[in-house]
């Protein structure tokens, strides 16, 4: 009989490397010079990223007249990027601060690149709240709340406005959560350099940290205490960014399921995005033993896990359209499924529902080519469920007269390979210029570093 | 008394210890007055600090505006001398007419400081009843075009007046001389002056010839009548008394004849709620036009047919006794006695009971009821509707007292081929065209195109540029009707007043004028000439105890003047001029109609009616050929395929478009599009069909046997509303099931009133509603009244700035109506119903636009107005988004700018917006505002007046320009308004209700004057 220990948890960390191995092996990346393969990643990229600004200054300067948006469908790429990166941004917090709060300490070697990932994700959603007003010069001062002679107030009963508050508090929470996460990693690299400039900047960033005791309660103290800070938020941005849908009156819109479906489909992207990004950095900066197959693989669960409570989403909200008995909410379903965009939904529904099922085998699971290409159907599969919410049911209400399709044209094409562009051109800069898993905390799971109750 | 804290003494100054009085009255007042002492720049100190800021801001007011040139800048200065009549921010009025296509229409024209800025209806006009059609709302915008002509022209060289005059009186007296034709080329002249100057001409130059034509004309009524009973007179028709109509092939709602008239009279029988009673109107066409998507009943059939069609139904008539044989002349009954309605129906596929029901109202309203044909009808149809009128007794509602005057008859193509020879032989020794547009109106198989292109003495007398300007040497540019004189007679017993409301914008003259002043005159001024007129042909007559000054202005202040009438009367048909009429259905039938928007092609220029939508297609910018479902399948055709027509060797390209209910192997195509050298607007919008058009009869609109062709090409045709199959049981009837349309027959009206209100629910809310405590502004629409004609829409583009977008921008779905009309189909596509309903924004209570404005740009009013207020929003496009009824329109560009097909930034354009209305900028939302304009005026006077505001007097522009009366606007929360009527009413009811947002404009149910079975 092979006996399988269930009581011992696997090594997170595989072949026990010395601290001293770790040290250098994740901060070698930002110790040597880049190479020629960085260079053509960062060129693809900003390429990418060019191209979204041409459109972005097109659209600043001409208007939202050169998008698809017509009369019925106000909003269309736009708001379908916004939340689509919104979501993107749901793994990194929901790996850093619920799994920390849980004790997973799986967690570990994914967490820092993750939140990496959540802070360059809400940066690039936020160019679309911004830049989908048509006049942005003014809305991005009229959207605060600031006080004023007319005694002016921002409308507070709408569901953008604690968009922008929602977003705004993640960011910042986020980023904080994120630096402070890095202080010990940056007194670390500021001992291991020899070069003056990075000394500096490393001795000014890691706000003179010396490893200390107390310095270390602190630390976990500060850790935990935004831990429970960030869990909330997790729940709520998305929560709050399905609110500008859930509280219009517009059928298909305006449904109660939407804040837990929101945030079941972004932890659901999130990682899918996480899980495609980290196959990259564990080939290409040899982490395969410290982000382990195993790791993936957990995460590969989770995404088939979010991926039936987003299944049972779309078929929940099917159920109650008809349940219900009100005629245009229904129609609005029956048209996502059968009508002009039919196409769009069963995109939607085969990458998100059909496709992570491959997931309840366990070779699937650790195939990385296999989970990579069914993360990036999840995306796909993301992207179109916004675009079903958002223009579908736009495109025919209440009124069949006022019905009409939605063409994205080339300028939406544009912002949408620029937001990839911004996004990946931060997450390749990050990868050069900070340690992408964190140093201190890997130490801690290294098998030997903790205490020890087995095997006296 | 010093501080205490805790027992501590604390103390500032020895005075202060020693408890000095003048300190501690000081202390009192913490801020004490004249702590500033006076202000005196002479006894400072030199560098004291006050000083050095006096200075510093009086040298930069100085700097910044002393330095500055702001006498070149042409900013607004006021009157130094304020201009009688002219109070800046108040809006002066100026009665004027409007004529076009021997029609004309009284006109107030709204000044603001001097500059036209909307045209209403003048209320004084007997006929019209200050309603106008769309067309002439927009003309105001013609006054504004930039691409006018600005000054005299020859061979394309900038000249001056003096100097093409000379010429082309050397020319005329040439011609005069050798005995060569001057030919003239005009349109219907309405103005009896206009026609005494150019009798006048022609008796200084006697080899004069003018030809008069009309391209959209209704010769062959007039001809009719003419044979049957020798009088200048065609009666008008008395729609408001006919209990029974029968529209053949006619648009009398839509595009035929004073539709504005027609309208007003017919919707009158339409006035449920006041009367409980309905006419009813049977519409048989091949088109599908306004008036037949109003029948109660509606046929279709191909127009070549209806010839027979009335023969079968007179014998009908005759069987069922509704007329007496023996009062119809033996020839035509022998014509007749072999046609039956049986046999018509088994032809035809017509429903056989319906027809037999037409027959016996016929028959139970004898003398109530009237058979109209359309203008494109023969005269062989005509004489024999007139006669069946006359057998039924419709007489009666004949309106002579009111008929229609001819002025002048229309040149024959005879005549035409006349002038082509002559010129061809070199006998025509010049041509001028008076403010009309030869080349493009007549038939191209003519060759007019040559002959303006060879001769080197073509003269043109034209507002804006056209196909004739472009082949003139001499071209004088015209006055725009609103800087002109004129007087126009057009109606029995009166005439209306033309004024200038201001003075000519460029180098341009009066077209009676220039006549004139070839004549000999020098500095003529028809100003002068029209009142001598007036006084020697009309005042002269007039019993007028007034002397002449006090009656000219009062003339002109009512614009309206009582003529003699010309008292005819009906006489009885002469029934030898019976003719029978070859009908016989080949291949395809063409029918060639009038336009809804653009006039015959005169107002192409004009954007606000380029993008009206067609009311019943909804096509913009465009026309097309119509084809029947059926008749597409046939042909493998579909929208926007280019299909080729070719009717005897005459060939045009043109998209199709496929319409429900139209008659199969029918192709209706609208002329008056496909301009060139027209302006930016007008050049290539649409296509040319002129060229369809017969040089053999010029009042011949319908060709049969004709060939369509799929070419292959696609051509996409931009509308506002998109087309869904009609089959397609997906969204079939969604108008009905969503209780958008609410509509009943007038049996089930009368059985049980409250037959809308059954199936309703009780909407409760779990939230207090706001109060209203004073006015409460609501709308409300008749949908048994309201045609769908889209005049409201023209209107209020006036009022409301609203832009023009292009078609382009429109085919994707972002034109800027306030208010549009909607048009659902239910039926089949073979023989649908059609509802049409008016949206505007519906000023819900409960907006749900408001909650989800981030900004606070659109919010409530306290009496009821959902406002937007501009400058504050941001553009999220979210409220439009939440809006149910999707009336929010987004500015998706500065649609002011320079977009090829739409308007011009250029300052003369910018004249025709309304001051009272701000120009929204690109990137905010806009809507119907319910004119909060007029409602700020009204309120205004009345607190000026010092009264409480009458709860029906604001009116929105939509509800002025209604022709049939069908928009209601007033105070809800007063009884006394007749909104609250409507409101109230039985058959009251709101879109979308269950919604539970408390729109503001009730809709009353369309009742439906047919069978149930046929619903």
């Amino acid at each position: 009989m092979s006996s399988i220990d269930f009581t011992r948890e696997l090594s997170v960390v595989e072949g026990k490397p010395p601290l001293r191995v770790i040290d250098e092996i994740i901060s070698k990346p930002l110790d040597s010079k880049p190479d020629k393969k960085f260079y053509i990643a960062l060129s693809i990229t900003l390429t990418m990223l060019g191209i979204g600004v041409v459109g972005l200054g097109l659209t600043f300067f001409y208007g939202i007249g050169l998008w698809g948006n017509n009369n019925p469908v106000g909003w269309g790429f736009d708001i379908v990027n916004f939340v689509f990166w919104i979501g993107i941004g749901h793994a990194g917090t929901l790996i850093s601060a619920i799994l920390f709060l849980f004790r997973q300490k799986w967690r570990t070697g994914i967490a820092r690149f993750a939140e990496g990932m959540t802070i360059f994700a809400v940066m690039t959603a936020a160019i679309f709240p911004l830049f989908h007003t048509g006049r942005p010069w003014v809305a991005a001062v009229y959207l605060l709340p600031y006080p004023n002679q007319h005694s002016l107030w921002v409308n507070f009963t709408s569901p953008l406005l604690w968009d922008v508050f929602a977003v705004s508090t993640y960011f910042a929470v986020s980023f904080v959560f994120w630096y402070i996460g890095l202080i010990p990693d940056f007194a670390t690299l500021r001992d291991r350099t020899t070069n003056g400039i990075k000394k500096i900047i490393y001795s000014l960033t890691s706000l003179g940290w010396r490893h200390s005791n107390r310095h270390w309660q602190n630390y976990e103290l500060t850790y935990l205490i935004l831990a429970g800070f960030a869990t909330p938020l997790v729940l709520s941005v998305h929560t709050i960014v399905s609110f500008d849908f859930a509280v219009s009156i517009l059928p298909g819109w305006h449904t109660t399921i939407f804040p837990p479906y929101f945030v079941a489909g972004a932890v659901f992207s999130g990682f899918a995005m996480v899980q495609n990004v980290l196959i990259f950095i564990r080939k290409i900066f040899n982490y395969e033993h410290i982000i382990t197959l195993d790791t993936l693989e957990r995460m590969n669960k989770i995404i088939l896990l979010t991926g039936m409570m987003v299944g049972y989403a779309y078929s929940m909200e099917f159920f109650i359209a008809w349940y219900s008995g009100v005629q245009p909410e229904f129609f609005a379903f029956m048209n996502r499924a059968f009508g002009d965009y039919y196409w769009a939904y069963w995109i939607m529904f085969s990458c998100n529902v059909f496709i992570p099922q491959l997931f309840w085998f366990k070779k699937i699971r650790r195939s990385i080519p296999f989970m990579f290409v069914i993360a990036v159907l999840v995306n796909v599969g993301m992207w179109f469920e916004r675009f079903v919410i958002t223009v579908t049911s736009l495109s025919k209400d209440y009124l069949p007269s006022s019905w009409a399709y939605y063409k994205p044209t080339i300028t939406d094409a544009s912002l949408l390979i620029g937001s990839f562009g911004l996004f990946f051109t931060l997450v390749l800069l990050f990868t050069k210029s900070l340690p992408v898993v964190s140093i201190s905390e890997v130490k801690a799971v290294v098998d030997g570093s903790q205490p020890s109750h087995g095997d006296h | 008394m010093s501080n205490k804290i805790g027992t501590k003494n604390i103390w500032k100054s020895i005075k202060e210890f020693e408890n000095d009085p003048k300190i501690l009255e000081e202390k009192l007042h913490e801020f004490k007055s004249g702590v500033t002492d006076d202000f005196d720049p002479e006894n400072m100190s030199t560098f004291s600090r006050r000083k050095f800021l006096a200075v510093l801001a009086a040298s930069t007011a100085y700097v910044s505006t002393a330095c500055t040139n702001y006498r070149d800048k042409g900013e607004i200065v006021p009157y130094v001398k304020r201009p009688e009549e002219i109070l800046p921010g108040k809006p002066t009025y100026y009665a004027s007419t409007f004529s076009e296509d021997a029609l004309s229409y009284g006109i107030l024209v709204k000044t603001r400081e001097g500059r036209p800025i909307k045209i209403e209806g003048n209320p004084d006009d007997p006929i019209n009843k200050g309603k106008i059609p769309s067309r002439v709302h927009a003309s105001i915008l013609n006054l504004y075009d930039p691409d006018r002509l600005q000054f005299p022209i020859k061979t394309k060289a900038k000249t001056s007046w003096q100097k093409v005059n000379e010429e082309i009186i050397n020319l005329l007296n040439e011609a005069n001389s050798t005995n060569k034709e001057i030919s003239i080329f005009t349109n219907p002249i309405t103005s009896p002056t206009s026609q005494k100057v150019l009798n006048e001409f022609k008796t200084k130059f006697p080899s004069t010839k003018i030809y008069i034509t009309q391209l959209v004309n209704n010769n062959n009524r007039i001809t009719s009548w003419k044979n049957s009973f020798t009088q200048n007179i065609i009666p008008s028709i008395k729609w408001d008394k006919a209990k029974v109509i029968v529209a053949l092939e006619s648009d009398f709602l839509g595009k035929e004849g004073n539709t504005v008239e027609n309208r007003i009279k017919y919707s009158d029988g339409r006035d449920i709620v006041n009367t409980k009673e309905l006419n009813k109107l049977y519409s048989i066409e091949g088109a599908m036009s306004l008036t037949g998507m109003n029948a109660d009943v509606r046929f279709r059939l191909n127009p070549v047919l209806q010839f027979e069609f009335l023969q079968s139904l007179t014998n009908e008539l005759v069987k069922i006794g509704a007329i007496n044989s023996s009062e119809i002349a033996e020839n035509i009954i022998s014509t007749i006695s072999n046609l039956t309605l049986e046999k018509f129906a088994t032809k035809t596929g017509l429903n056989l009971n319906k027809l037999k029901s037409l027959a016996q109202d016929l028959k139970n309203n004898k003398s109530n009821s009237i058979i109209y044909a359309g203008d494109v009808l023969s005269s062989e149809v005509h004489f024999l509707v007139n006669l069946l009128n006359e057998l039924l007794g419709s007489q009666n509602l004949y309106d002579f007292e009111n008929g229609f005057i001819l002025n002048s008859d229309l040149t024959t193509s005879d005549e035409i081929k006349k002038f082509v020879v002559n010129s061809k032989s070199g006998n025509i020794g010049a041509i001028i065209s008076f403010d009309a547009n030869p080349i493009y109106e007549l038939p191209e198989a003519f060759g007019l195109k040559e002959i303006f292109g060879n001769s080197k003495t073509t003269i043109c007398i034209s507002e804006s540029p056209n196909e004739t300007v472009e082949l003139s040497q001499y071209i004088l540019p015209s006055h725009n009707f609103l800087e002109a004189w004129g007087d126009h007679q057009t109606r029995n017993g009166h005439l209306t007043l033309q004024q200038p409301v201001i003075s000519p914008l460029f180098d341009t003259k009066q077209k009676e004028e220039i006549l004139l002043s070839w004549m000999g005159i020098e500095n003529p001024n028809y100003h002068e000439f029209l009142m001598n007129e007036l006084k020697n042909n009309i005042y002269a007559f007039s019993n007028s105890a007034a002397d002449f000054n006090t009656y000219w202005f009062t003339a002109l202040h009512d614009g309206v003047l009582k003529v003699a009438k010309n008292s005819e009367s009906y006489k009885k048909l002469d029934q030898s001029f019976y003719k029978e009429s070859k009908s016989k259905t080949e291949r395809i039938t063409i029918l060639l109609q009038n336009n809804y928007t653009i006039g015959t092609g005169k107002y192409a220029n004009n954007g606000w009616l380029q993008e009206l939508p067609h009311p019943v297609t909804k096509v913009t910018w465009d026309n097309f050929a119509a084809l029947s479902p059926a008749t597409a399948e046939k042909l493998n055709v579909t929208y926007d395929d280019v299909v080729e027509i070719n009717q005897n060797g005459k060939k045009v390209k043109l998209p199709a478009f496929i319409q429900p209910g139209m008659a199969d192997d029918t192709v209706v195509v609208e002329l008056g599009y496909g301009r060139k050298f027209s302006g930016d607007v007008a050049n290539d919008v649409g296509f040319n069909v002129n060229g369809l058009l017969s040089e053999k009869n010029l009042s011949n609109y319908i060709f049969s046997g004709a060939v369509i062709s799929k070419t292959g090409e696609i051509y996409e045709l931009a509308s506002t509303q998109e087309h869904h199959s009609l089959n397609d049981e997906f969204v079939k009837d969604f108008h009905k099931i969503r209780n958008i349309i609410q509509e009943g027959t007038l049996e089930e009206y009368k059985n049980n009133p409250e037959f809308l209100k059954e199936h309703k629910h009780e909407i409760f809310s779990i939230t207090q509603s706001h109060e209203y405590k004073n006015e409460k502004w609501a709308m409300s629409i008749d949908l048994n009244k309201c045609l769908g004609c889209s005049e409201c829409i023209s209107s209020c583009n006036v009022e409301n700035n609203v832009p023009v977008v292009g078609k382009d921008q429109v085919s994707r779905g972002r034109e800027m109506h306030w208010i549009r009309i909607d048009r659902y189909y239910s039926g089949t596509p073979e023989e649908p119903i059609i509802s049409t309903q008016p949206i505007l924004c519906q000023h819900c209570d409960n907006a749900p636009c408001e909650n989800v404005c981030p900004v606070n740009a659109t919010n409530h009013s306290p009496d009821g107005l959902n406002q937007m207020a501009y400058n504050r929003c941001v553009g999220t496009r979210y409220c439009a988004n939440n809006c149910p009824y999707k009336v929010r329109r987004y500015n998706f560009y500065n649609f002011r700018d320079n977009f090829a097909d739409a308007h011009y930034e250029n300052e003369l354009s910018y004249l025709v917006n309304n001051p009272e209305v701000t120009v929204r900028s690109r990137g905010v939302i806009e809507k119907c505002s319910f004119c909060i304009q007029n409602i700020m005026l009204a309120r205004e006077n009345a607190i000026r007046e010092n009264r409480s505001l009458n709860p029906n007097e604001v009116k929105t522009a939509c509800q002025t320009a209604c022709p049939s009366n069908a928009i209601e606007f007033g105070d809800a929360n007063n009884k006394e308004s007749f909104v609250n009527k409507f409101r109230e009413h039985e058959l009251g009811y709101y879109v979308l209700e269950e919604l539970n947002i408390k729109p503001n404009v009730t809709y009353i149910a369309k009742i439906r004057n047919s069978h149930s079975e046929d619903v």
